[in-house]
C-alpha cells in the first residue's frame, strides 16, 4: 500500500482535478447571468468521477481488458435500444434519462472502444485489408449509432481512432490509399445524405462566417470577440460581458475556453493550456509491460489531445462548431466520468509499471 | 495466425515517446501563438467589437417648446404618445401575435401583414412601430400582462398637441416627422431617423428654438437587445417658449366672424407692427401631422382644392382690384401730377389709345376731385392718371409701398406677388410694355399680385404717414423663464410727403365716413379710414360675365383695407373675402366688426 502511494503519479493526478474544478468555477460563471445551477450537478459528478477513478484504478489490469469487448458491446445495444426509445434533448437523443440524472451513452463508448481496440492491435503485425475492415467495423458500429442519435461532436471525436490506429501499426501501402479514398467517399456521402442543414451550415460557417453573421457564424464571431476582448490580463471573474450578456452561445460547453480567455485572459488561458500540455506529456513518457498497454495509452490519450485540439482550434475560428467540449473542464457528467475512467486505467498501467 | 500481447522494445518507446512530445510542442506552440495574436496583437480590436455589443445609445427626444399668445394662453404643447411596437425576435406564435397586434391596434390583419412585410429586412429585434396614439386602456392592459405578451413594447414619446384644434393653424404650422431623403441630404448632426422637424408657420420660422435639446441614454443590453441598465443619461432640454403677438380672444372673435367664408383676416398693431390675429379659411387641424398618418389622409389635405394648408395671408396672390387706387393716388401727388385741386368728368366710360374702359358707375360720377374719386372708387379718375404716368413709375411706388416683395413677416413660404413693369414683360412675353396696358393697371387690375400681408403693410404704412412697419408674429423667446429674445419693433421711412398720406387719408376717410364705398363700415365714435376693392376672377370683357358670376366660383373676391382711428391710429385691418362679391357688402361690415369689438374693449388688444 505504501508503495502504491508512493509510485502514484500524485503530481498529475492533482493536476487532472485542477482542470474540472476550474471548469466548474467557469460553469459557474457561465450560467451565473441565467442562473443555472450546472455548477453544482458537475460538482457532483465529479466527486462521483473520482470515486469511480478509484474503483477503476483498483482492478486489475488483465480483468479490465479482458471485460472491454462485453462492455462495448453493452453499450452498442444500450445505444440502438436508445434510438428506439431515446430522449429527446435539444434535437438530439444522445442523452438518456436515467433516475433523473442525464446520461450520455455515447461519451462511454470511448474506453471500452479504445481498450478494445488495443487488444485488437495486439493480434496481428502489420494492417493489411482484411484487418483494416475488421478494425473499421469495430470503430463505424457505434459511429453510426451515435450519429444517428444524432450527436455529430462524439462521433466525429472517435472516428479520430482510425489515423491514430494507422500511425500506431505498420499498414499496408494499399490499405492507406483506400483509407483516404474511404475517407474522402464517406465524406461525400456524409455531407449529402447524413448531415443536417443546421449540421452543414456550421460547417461552411467556419469557411467564412462574416458570411453568416446571424446564424452559426455568429458563434465563432462571438468567441473570437471574447477571447480578443479578454487582453492579458482578462476582464475578471464573472466580468465578461460577452459571457454575462450571452452573446457567446453554448459558455458551459464548447465555448468554454472563451469564457476563460474573455474574464482571465492570455496569461491564464495559457496556464491552462500549459496544464494539458504537461499531463498529456506525463501519460505519453512512460515504460510499458506489453504492447496492449501501450495502444490503449496511445489510443487514449491520442482521442483526449484530438478533443482538446478540436475544441481550442473550434474556439478560434480554426476548426468548424461541431458540438465538442473541453475535455475535463466543460460540462457535462458522463464525459467527465468517462475520460477519468480512461485517466485510471492509464494511472493503473503506470503504478504496474513502478511496481513490477 | 493468433498473436498475443508482447513486451515493447524500449527503442520503440522512447521513439513514440520522442514524437508524441514533439507533436504536443507544435500544437501547443501554434495555439500559445494563435492566442496571442487574438487576445494581445488584436486585443482593442476586439475589445471594441465586445463594446459595440453590449452598448446602444438611445436617443431621447426633447419635448418641443410651448407656443403661447401675447398674454400667455397656451397655444401648442406637448402630451405623451404611446407607441406599440413588435419585435419579430420574441414572437412565438406569428399568427396569434398578428391577431393582437389587429385588436391591440384596431387596424385589420392585412394591415399588420404589410406593416411587418415592410420591415422584414430591418436588423434583428428591431422595434416595428404598429401603432401610435395608442389609448391609455390598451398601454394598461399590455403593460400589466408584459409575460403574455413579450413581443410587444409599449414606447412613451412626447407628441405635439393644439390644444386649441385648428385656432391659428395657419400661424402655428405644423410638425411632421423628418424623412430619410431629408437626412440624408442635410447635414449630420441635429436630427435622427423619427425626430419631428417645423413645416409651416411658427414651428418652422422658429424650429431652432423649439426643438429643444435632445438627450440621450447610454444602456448596456444583452444578445437579444434587452436593456439590461442603463449606464449613463444626458437628460433632454425642453424647447425655449415662444410667445406670439397674437390676441387669442381677438383671433377667436375674427374666426368666428369668418364662419364659413374662405379668406383672409390680418388685424395689426400699429404701435409695434405686431400681428394681433391672422385668420386664413379654411383652416386644419395641425395635430393630425405630428401623429401618425394614412397616407390617403395626406392625399385628401393636401389635394383639397380650398387649399387648407395654404397661409392665404401670406401665400395667397390675388388681384388688388381698386385698394391699389391707393398708391396711385400717392404716386400722382408726389410726382406732382395731380393737385387735391385736379378734376376729372365721369361719363361712366372714356376712350384710351382707341380702346374704350368703363367706371364701374354706369352713369358716372360727373366731376370728381382726389378725395370723391378715391371715396367712390371712381375708375375713370384714375385711368387717367395712369394715362399721365409710365408704367415703370407706377411700379416703382408699389414697390416703395411694399408690394412685388415678400412683405418679411416673420412667417416661412411667403409669396412676392407680382408688379409689371417693361421689363417685367420684355422678360416675360418678350414684347415691349403699351401704354394701353397701363390704363388697366391704374386701376389695379391686369398682371398684378398681391398678397393679404402686403396691402396690410401697405395700409398699415398709409396709417403711419409713411412709416413701414415690419410685420411679425414674434414677441419674445423665453429659456427657462428668461427671455433670451425679443423683437424690437421696426420702421422704415418711405420716401413720400407725409402731406401726401394726409391727403389720401381725407379721401379714406371719405370711403367710410362720406357716401363712399366703404360706408358699411362705419362706427359712430370711430374714425376708420379704409378702401374697398374688388379683385375680377373673370376679365370684364368675358361675353358670358353676367351668368358666370352669378357662381359662387366666379365672383369678384372682396377686399376691404383700413386703419383706426384717423388720428394716432392704433389698428390696420385686412379683409379679404373669396368670392365674395361687392366688396362695400361683404367685407367692409366685417371689419367694423373687428374695430367694434375693439371700441367696446379696448383692453382686449
Amino acid at each position: 500500500m505504501r508503495d502504491y502511494f508512493k509510485y502514484f503519479d500524485k503530481l498529475t493526478f492533482f493536476l487532472l482535478l485542477l482542470l474540472p474544478v476550474i471548469g466548474i468555477f467557469l460553469i459557474y460563471s457561465a450560467g451565473h447571468s441565467t442562473q443555472e445551477t450546472n455548477y453544482l450537478k458537475q460538482a457532483a459528478w465529479l466527486l462521483f468521477s473520482i470515486l469511480a477513478f478509484f474503483m477503476v484504478f483498483s482492478m486489475k489490469i488483465d480483468f479490465i481488458f479482458r471485460k472491454a469487448f462485453a462492455v462495448y458491446l453493452g453499450l452498442i445495444i444500450l445505444l440502438a435500444l436508445q434510438i428506439v426509445m431515446g430522449v429527446t434533448v435539444a434535437r438530439t437523443k444522445s442523452w438518456f434519462r436515467f433516475w433523473g440524472i442525464g446520461l450520455q451513452f455515447s461519451e462511454f463508448v470511448k474506453v471500452p472502444l479504445a481498450l478494445f481496440l488495443a487488444k485488437t492491435l495486439t493480434q496481428f503485425e502489420r494492417i493489411d485489408g482484411r484487418i483494416f475492415f475488421k478494425l473499421i467495423a469495430i470503430i463505424v458500429i457505434p459511429v453510426a449509432l451515435i450519429i444517428l442519435q444524432p450527436d455529430m461532436g462524439v462521433s466525429f471525436i472517435i472516428c479520430a481512432f482510425i489515423p491514430l490506429l494507422i500511425l500506431l501499426k505498420k499498414v499496408k501501402p494499399a490499405v492507406l490509399i483506400v483509407s483516404v479514398l474511404l475517407v474522402a467517399s464517406s465524406g461525400f456521402i456524409g455531407w449529402h445524405s447524413v448531415l443536417k442543414p443546421y449540421q452543414k451550415g456550421r460547417i461552411i460557417s467556419f469557411l467564412n462566417p462574416a458570411a453568416y453573421k446571424s446564424s452559426t457564424g455568429y458563434h465563432i464571431i462571438q468567441s473570437k470577440i471574447a477571447i480578443g476582448s479578454g487582453g492579458l490580463n482578462g476582464k475578471g471573474y464573472l466580468q465578461g460581458s460577452q459571457s454575462k450578456y450571452q452573446f457567446l452561445p453554448a459558455r458551459h460547453t464548447d465555448f468554454i475556453v472563451s469564457v476563460i480567455g474573455e474574464e482571465f485572459g492570455f496569461i491564464n488561458t495559457s496556464i491552462l493550456f500549459f496544464i494539458f500540455f504537461f499531463i498529456f506529456y506525463r501519460q505519453f513518457r512512460f515504460n510499458f509491460q506489453n504492447d496492449e498497454e501501450f495502444y490503449f495509452v496511445y489510443l487514449f490519450n491520442g482521442l483526449i489531445l484530438f478533443q482538446f485540439m478540436v475544441n481550442v482550434a473550434m474556439a478560434i475560428g480554426f476548426f468548424p462548431v461541431l458540438g465538442i467540449s473541453l475535455p475535463f473542464v466543460s460540462y457535462g457528467g458522463s464525459s467527465l466520468l468517462s475520460f477519468f475512467i480512461g485517466e485510471a486505467i492509464i494511472f493503473r498501467i503506470k503504478i504496474n509499471n513502478y511496481l513490477a | 495466425m493468433y498473436l498475443s500481447k508482447r513486451k515493447l522494445s524500449t527503442e520503440f518507446v522512447k521513439r513514440a515517446a520522442f514524437v508524441s512530445t514533439i507533436f504536443l510542442i507544435v500544437i501547443f506552440t501554434g495555439f500559445f501563438v494563435a492566442f496571442w495574436s487574438i487576445q494581445v496583437v488584436n486585443h482593442e480590436k476586439y475589445l471594441q467589437l465586445a463594446i459595440q455589443n453590449i452598448t446602444r445609445v438611445v436617443g431621447l427626444p426633447a419635448p418641443r417648446g410651448m407656443v403661447f399668445d401675447r398674454s400667455g394662453a397656451l397655444l401648442a404643447e406637448n402630451k405623451i404618445n404611446f407607441t406599440l411596437y413588435l419585435v419579430r425576435e420574441n414572437v412565438g406564435n406569428l399568427e396569434k401575435t398578428i391577431a393582437r397586434a389587429s385588436f391591440f391596434s384596431g387596424k385589420t390583419i392585412a394591415d399588420i401583414r404589410k406593416i411587418i412585410e415592410t420591415y422584414q429586412k430591418y436588423a434583428s429585434f428591431y422595434r416595428i412601430p404598429i401603432k401610435s396614439n395608442l389609448p391609455r386602456g390598451t398601454v394598461i392592459f399590455i403593460q400589466s400582462r408584459q409575460d403574455e405578451f413579450p413581443e410587444f413594447e409599449i414606447g412613451m414619446e412626447p407628441s405635439r398637441t393644439y390644444p386649441l384644434a385648428d385656432r391659428a393653424a395657419h400661424v402655428l404650422g405644423y410638425i411632421s416627422e423628418i424623412t430619410e431623403d431629408e437626412l440624408n441630404a442635410g447635414a449630420p448632426g441635429a436630427y435622427g431617423l423619427g425626430d419631428f422637424v417645423g413645416r409651416s408657420g411658427v414651428e418652422k420660422q422658429y424650429e431652432n428654438f423649439l426643438q429643444g435639446l435632445k438627450g440621450s441614454q447610454t444602456v448596456i443590453k444583452n444578445n437579444v437587445e434587452k436593456i439590461q441598465h442603463i449606464n449613463s443619461e444626458i437628460k433632454p432640454e425642453i424647447g425655449d417658449s415662444v410667445f406670439l403677438t397674437l390676441d387669442l380672444k381677438l383671433q377667436e372673435f375674427v374666426e368666428n366672424l369668418m364662419g364659413s367664408e374662405n379668406g383672409v383676416v390680418g388685424v395689426l398693431d400699429l404701435a409695434s407692427g405686431g400681428v394681433l390675429a391672422l385668420v386664413s379659411k379654411p383652416a386644419f387641424d395641425p395635430e393630425v401631422f405630428s401623429q401618425e398618418m394614412a397616407p390617403e389622409e395626406w392625399q385628401a389635405i393636401s389635394n383639397d382644392p380650398q387649399k387648407p394648408l395654404q397661409n392665404k395671408f401670406l401665400q395667397g396672390i390675388y388681384s388688388p382690384g381698386s385698394v391699389f387706387k391707393i398708391i396711385m393716388a400717392l404716386a400722382g401727388l408726389q410726382e406732382k401730377l395731380i393737385t387735391p385741386a385736379t378734376t376729372v368728368h365721369c361719363t361712366g366710360s372714356q376712350v384710351f389709345y382707341d380702346r374704350v374702359f368703363h367706371c364701374w358707375k354706369p352713369g358716372g360720377h360727373g366731376t370728381v376731385n382726389l378725395f370723391t374719386a378715391l371715396e367712390n372708387s371712381c375708375n375713370i379718375y384714375f385711368y387717367n392718371l395712369g394715362k399721365k404716368m409710365d408704367i415703370d413709375t407706377i411700379a416703382r411706388y408699389a414697390r416703395l409701398m411694399g408690394l412685388g416683395a415678400p412683405s418679411g413677416i416673420d412667417l416661412p413660404n411667403e409669396n412676392r406677388g407680382l408688379i409689371p413693369g417693361s421689363a417685367w414683360k420684355l422678360n416675360t412675353f418678350h414684347q415691349r410694355w403699351f401704354p394701353g396696358e397701363t390704363i388697366s393697371v391704374a386701376i389695379g387690375h391686369g398682371s398684378m399680385n398681391v398678397t393679404p400681408a402686403q396691402l396690410l403693410k401697405m395700409i398699415a404704412t398709409v396709417a403711419l404717414r409713411g412709416r413701414m412697419p415690419r410685420l411679425h408674429v414674434l414677441q419674445r423667446i423665453e429659456r427657462g423663464g428668461k427671455t433670451i429674445k425679443e423683437f424690437v419693433p421696426e420702421f422704415y421711412r418711405v420716401p413720400i410727403a407725409e402731406e401726401n398720406f394726409e391727403r389720401v387719408i381725407e379721401g379714406l376717410f371719405r370711403v367710410v365716413n362720406g357716401e363712399g364705398t366703404g360706408r358699411a363700415a362705419r362706427i359712430p365714435g370711430l374714425d376708420i379710414c379704409g378702401k374697398t376693392g374688388t379683385g375680377q376672377i373673370l376679365a370684364k370683357d368675358n361675353p358670358r360675365y353676367k351668368t358666370l358670376t352669378q357662381e359662387k366660383r366666379f365672383m369678384p373676391n372682396s377686399w376691404f383695407v383700413s386703419f383706426a382711428p384717423r388720428q394716432n391710429p392704433k389698428l390696420a385691418v385686412v379683409v379679404l373675402v373669396e368670392n365674395g362679391g361687392d366688396a362695400g357688402a361683404i367685407a367692409a361690415p366685417l371689419a367694423a366688426q373687428i374695430y367694434k369689438k375693439y371700441l367696446e374693449n379696448e383692453r382686449l388688444f
